[in-house]
């Protein structure tokens, strides 16, 4: 028994160290956003996947030396951006934005998003809410 | 494209698909109910596991605690089961190239596997040492599979949702 008990210890224990594996964080914004990289995209809309758990916005932006670079805008859950006045359709291809937030850790061409203007100049809170990244209030 | 992939497409731009993984509500409730089915499913699955190691409920006979418990189980997986085909059929096309994803499938094949090899041998002489004070080695053996394998599910499905591919 004894040694049944100690067994079922190292299992438990094996598999929490398992878990501290780095996670790819969902929620908290600071594990997979570099805080300290803040991005401000200038660009136009070349795709909009309106999905859950969260929405995607990818722009074409343009260097100052004319390069064009594909970035992915990783925003909220369409529930929550529902809430501010998204919706599936408030985005088309070819539409010029502007998103701030800040690049992706692992060096991908990702931004997570915390504000987005649209092309008539509405700004709109685009961060997850209670992700803990700036501008997060916890009732956005 | 592999069928497979073809299959997947279809099924994630189907309306149905398009309709849970564009809602405000139906995708998270769904997630909701997948996680409390899980929950219902692998609690009361530990609780026979325990059991076999010897760790839980010693004086219970193996085969009584068996019959009342896993009733609950089989609830918790059919719960699981179709909020899960229904969260896979919104996100197949990306669940598909998701490693995640496809560890998990294999996980789910493998702990599908243990009770059936279990129950076809070990588990028939359960009569024979139902309230012994050590269960045989393959029980024990399957309980720790049944746990590790149930835990890997558990983890490979919350990573589904980080890893991008």
């Amino acid at each position: 028994m004894k040694k049944n008990t100690l067994a079922f210890f190292a299992l438990v224990g094996a598999f929490a160290l398992t878990l501290t594996i780095p996670a790819f964080a969902h929620h908290s914004f600071a594990a997979e956003f570099d805080i300290n990289k803040p991005v401000t995209l200038k660009g136009v809309v070349t795709k909009f996947e309106w999905s859950n758990p969260h929405i995607y916005v990818f722009v074409d932006v343009k260097d100052n030396k004319g390069k064009v670079t594909n970035w992915g805008i990783e925003s909220a859950s369409p529930g929550q951006l529902s809430r501010r006045g998204w919706k599936h359709d408030s985005l088309k291809i070819g539409d010029n934005i502007v998103a701030d937030g800040f690049a992706a850790k692992d060096g991908s061409k990702l931004v997570g998003a915390r504000n987005v203007t649209f092309s008539d100049g509405r700004k709109i809170f685009a961060g997850a809410t209670g992700d803990g990244g700036p501008g997060d209030n916890g009732t956005n | 494209m592999s069928p497979l992939l073809h299959f997947c497409t279809w099924l994630y731009s189907t309306p149905f698909g398009t309709a849970i993984r564009e809602s405000d509500y139906a995708f998270p409730i769904i997630e909701t109910i997948h996680t409390l089915g899980i929950t219902l499913l692998v609690g009361t699955i530990s609780v026979i596991d325990l059991r076999l190691l010897g760790l839980t409920l010693r004086h219970v006979s193996v085969s009584k605690l068996y019959r009342q418990i896993i009733p609950w189980t089989w609830g918790g997986f059919v719960v699981m089961f179709i909020s899960g085909v229904l969260l896979f059929i919104s996100e197949a096309k990306d669940n598909y190239g998701n490693p995640a994803f496809r560890i998990k499938l294999i996980l789910l094949f493998l702990v599908g596997l243990n009770p059936l090899i279990f129950h076809t041998t070990t588990f028939r002489e359960v009569h024979t040492w139902d309230l012994a004070k050590i269960t045989p080695v393959r029980a024990r053996l399957a309980a720790v599979f049944s746990l590790c394998l149930w835990g890997g599910i558990i983890v490979a499905g919350r990573i589904i949702a980080y890893s991008h591919n």
